[in-house]
C-alpha cells in the first residue's frame, strides 16, 4: 500500500517533469524563431513575457518532482552522525516542516490569483495576457507541491510505525546516497 | 537583527531542513519579530515575481545545455582531451577537472551548472584511479565557480542590470581574472600534490601526436562559446536568447557525436527540471527573505554601520570585502548580490572606485560564497554527483582554492588593471 502510493507519486511527478521539459524545449525553439525573424525586421513578439510565464510554471510545478527525487538541498552535518532511527526522525521532522511551510506559501499564493481573477487584470505588455492564466498554472503548481509533501509526511509516519528506516531514507532522506539517475 | 538572523539560519540549517524552506522560515520569523507591519500578505506576490522573470529562464537553458553536452558524450571527450594535455602534472586528473570546469564555464553561464557538469563526468574516474576524494571534489566545486566570472555569466548580467554598467565591458573585465584564477588553481594543485603525492593519483604522460589529435574534440565547445558570446556582442540576442541558441547548438554537437536519443533527451530534461526546481526553491526563499530583511530595515542597519565607521576609502572597501566574506558563508550567491548591490555599490562608487572593477571584485567574493559552508551551492552539487562520502570532505577539499580566491581579491584591490586592462584597451 505504502509502496504503491510512493511509486505512483514518483511516477506522476516524473510525467509532470517531462511535460515541463518539453515546454522548455518549445520555448527555446520559439525564442530562436523570434531571433531569426528579428534579423529580417519582424518579430513574433512577447518571447520575453512568455519566457517569464514558462519560468514561473517550471519553478512551481518542478518543485514536487525535485521533492520526490530528493533533489532539494539539505545539510546533513548532524544528521549523518545519527543512527538509523535518529536519521529517520530527522527526515520526518524535515518533511513535516517543509509540508507546513509549503502549505502556507500555497495558501498565501491564492490571493494573488484571486485578485487577478476578480479584477480581470491583464499584463502591462503588448500581448495583454490575462494574468489569471499563467498565475493559475503557477498557483496550482504550489498546491501540488504542498499536496505531495503532505502525502509524503503521511507515508513517512506509516513507515516509522513499522520501524522501516531504510524505506524512510529512500522516501524522504537527504538523497546524497541515492542514485539520481535510473 | 543581523546576528539573530545568522544564528537562526545556522540552527535551522543544522536540523537538515531543506535550505530553501529555511530561508522562508527566517522570513516568517523576521515578519513576527522585527517588522512593524505584516509582511505575510506580500508572500504570494513575492513568490510570483521571484519566478516570473524571463532572465531566469537562462538557468534551465544553461543547465539543459550542460546536460545535453554531458549525456551526449561531449563533456567526456573534452575531459579526456584535457586529461592528455594536463595529466603529466603532479595531481593528474585534478587539472582536467579545473580545465573542463573552465571550458564549461565559458559555455554555461552558471557556476552550479558548471560544477554539476564536471562532477558528473569526473567523479567516476576519481575512484577508479585512486585520487584523494577531498581535493578531487574540492577542485570541481572550486573550478565550477569560474562559471560566473568567465563570460557568459548570469551574475554579471544581474550586476550590470542593477548598477547600469555595460554588460559587454563587464564580460571583458571578467575574462582575464577568470583565466588567471584557473591557472592559479592548477598551480596550487600541482604544488600540493608535489608536497603530498598521496593527494593525487598516478601522473601519466601522453605523446604530442595524441595531444594534438585530441584538440579536435575541443573545437565544438569553442564554437559553442563563440556563438553564445558572439550573439550577445553582436547585439543579436539577449543573454537569455543566446542561451536558447546555445541549447540548439549543443543538441547539434551531441547529434554529430551520435549522442542524441530519446532516452538521452528524456534524462537531460528530467535532470534539468530537477536541478532548476532545486535552485528555484532556494532563489525564491532567498527572494522572500530579502524582501523581509529589506522591509525590516537591514539596509539601513548596514548603511549606518558603513558610514558610521568614518574610514578612508580603502578602509571602507576592506570592510565591504569582509562583509561579503562573512555574509557569503550564509547567503546564496545570487541573493547575496541582489540584496547587497543597492546598498553597497553606491557607497563604493561614491568613494571613487570603478563600477566595472567592483563588479568583478564582487563576483570573486560571491564565488567564494559558492564554496564556503554552510550555504555553498557548489558543495551540494558536487556532493550530489558523488555516490559516496560526506559533504565535509568536499568542504575540506575546497580550502586551498578559497585561499587562491582570497589572493585574487587582494590582487584586484592592489592592481585594478587586472580587470580593467581588457575593457579599457578595446
Amino acid at each position: 500500500m505504502i509502496d504503491t502510493i510512493a511509486t505512483a507519486l514518483r511516477r506522476l511527478n516524473k510525467m509532470i517533469a517531462l511535460v515541463l521539459g518539453a515546454v522548455l524545449l518549445v520555448t527555446a525553439g520559439f525564442i530562436i524563431v523570434d531571433i531569426t525573424m528579428r534579423q529580417f525586421a519582424r518579430s513574433l513578439g512577447g518571447s520575453d513575457e512568455i519566457s517569464g510565464y514558462v519560468m514561473a510554471g517550471v519553478a512551481s510545478w518542478g518543485l514536487s518532482y525535485a521533492l520526490t527525487e530528493l533533489a532539494h538541498v539539505r545539510i546533513d552535518l548532524i544528521r549523518h552522525k545519527l543512527r538509523a532511527g535518529g536519521k529517520a526522525l530527522m527526515d520526518l521532522f524535515a518533511i513535516t516542516v517543509l509540508a507546513a511551510t509549503v502549505s502556507i506559501i500555497a495558501f498565501q499564493a491564492w490571493p494573488v490569483l484571486e485578485k487577478s481573477i476578480t479584477r480581470s487584470s491583464r499584463a502591462n505588455t503588448p500581448l495583454e495576457t490575462p494574468l489569471w492564466i499563467p498565475q493559475a498554472v503557477w498557483f496550482s503548481g504550489w498546491v501540488w507541491f504542498a499536496v505531495s509533501a503532505c502525502v509524503l509526511v503521511a507515508l513517512t509516519c506509516a513507515l516509522l510505525l513499522r520501524r522501516d528506516f531504510s524505506k524512510v531514507e529512500a522516501l524522504v532522506g537527504p538523497g546524497s546516497e541515492v542514485e539520481t539517475e535510473q | 537583527m543581523i546576528w539573530s538572523v545568522a544564528v537562526a539560519l545556522l540552527g535551522l540549517l543544522s536540523l537538515s531542513i531543506p535550505v530553501g524552506i529555511v530561508l522562508f522560515l527566517l522570513g516568517f520569523g523576521i515578519d513576527q519579530f522585527f517588522s512593524a507591519f505584516p509582511l505575510m500578505r506580500g508572500l504570494g506576490q513575492v513568490v510570483w515575481s521571484a519566478s516570473n522573470h524571463a532572465t531566469l529562464i537562462a538557468i534551465p537553458f544553461f543547465v539543459l545545455l550542460g546536460e545535453i553536452l554531458v549525456r551526449g558524450g561531449v563533456a567526456e571527450k573534452t575531459y579526456a582531451s584535457l586529461d592528455k594535455w594536463f595529466s603529466w602534472l603532479p595531481g593528474g586528473l585534478i587539472h582536467a577537472n579545473i580545465g573542463t570546469a573552465t571550458m564549461f564555464s565559458a559555455t554555461s553561464g552558471s557556476s552550479v551548472a558548471t560544477a554539476a557538469t564536471v562532477a558528473t563526468v569526473a567523479m567516476p574516474q576519481a575512484e577508479r584511479l585512486g585520487y584523494d576524494p577531498r581535493l578531487f571534489s574540492g577542485a570541481i566545486a572550486a573550478g565550477g565557480t569560474l562559471g560566473i566570472l568567465i563570460p557568459p555569466s548570469i551574475n554579471l548580467i544581474v550586476y550590470g542590470f542593477l548598477t547600469q554598467t555595460s554588460i559587454p565591458r563587464l564580460f571583458l573585465a571578467g575574462l582575464l581574472p577568470g583565466l588567471m584564477m584557473a591557472l592559479a588553481f592548477i598551480v596550487i594543485t600541482a604544488i600540493l600534490c608535489k608536497i603530498r603525492p598521496s593527494l593525487g593519483g598516478e601522473s601519466r604522460s601522453f605523446g604530442w601526436g595524441e595531444r594534438f589529435a585530441s584538440l579536435l574534440q575541443l573545437i565544438p565547445i569553442i564554437i559553442l562559446f563563440t556563438v553564445v558570446i558572439g550573439t550577445i556582442y553582436a547585439g543579436w540576442a539577449t543573454p537569455t536568447e543566446s542561451a536558447a541558441v546555445g541549447v540548439a547548438i549543443a543538441l547539434a554537437i551531441a547529434a554529430a557525436h551520435g549522442g542524441v536519443s530519446m532516452r538521452m533527451m528524456r534524462d537531460s530534461l528530467l535532470g534539468t527540471i530537477g536541478i532548476t526546481a532545486m535552485i528555484m526553491l532556494v532563489i525564491t526563499g532567498a527572494y522572500f527573505l530579502n524582501f523581509t530583511l529589506a522591509s525590516a530595515g537591514l539596509g539601513r542597519e548596514l548603511q549606518a554601520m558603513l558610514t558610521g565607521l568614518d574610514l578612508p576609502p580603502i578602509g571602507t572597501l576592506l570592510v565591504v570585502i569582509l562583509l561579503y566574506i562573512v555574509l557569503g558563508f550564509f547567503i546564496e550567491t545570487l541573493s547575496l548580490m541582489v540584496a547587497t548591490i543597492p546598498i553597497v555599490v553606491p557607497v563604493v562608487i561614491g568613494l571613487g572606485y570603478d563600477p566595472v572593477w567592483f563588479g568583478i571584485l564582487m563576483i570573486v567574493l560571491v564565488e567564494m560564497a559558492l564554496i564556503t559552508p554552510p550555504v555553498g551551492l557548489n558543495l551540494y552539487v558536487v556532493q550530489g554527483a558523488r555516490k559516496s562520502g560526506t559533504l565535509s570532505e568536499v568542504m575540506v577539499g575546497t580550502i586551498p582554492y578559497v585561499l587562491v580566491m582570497l589572493a585574487m581579491v587582494a590582487l584586484l584591490v592592489l592592481v585594478p588593471d587586472v580587470a580593467l586592462f581588457l575593457p579599457n584597451s578595446l
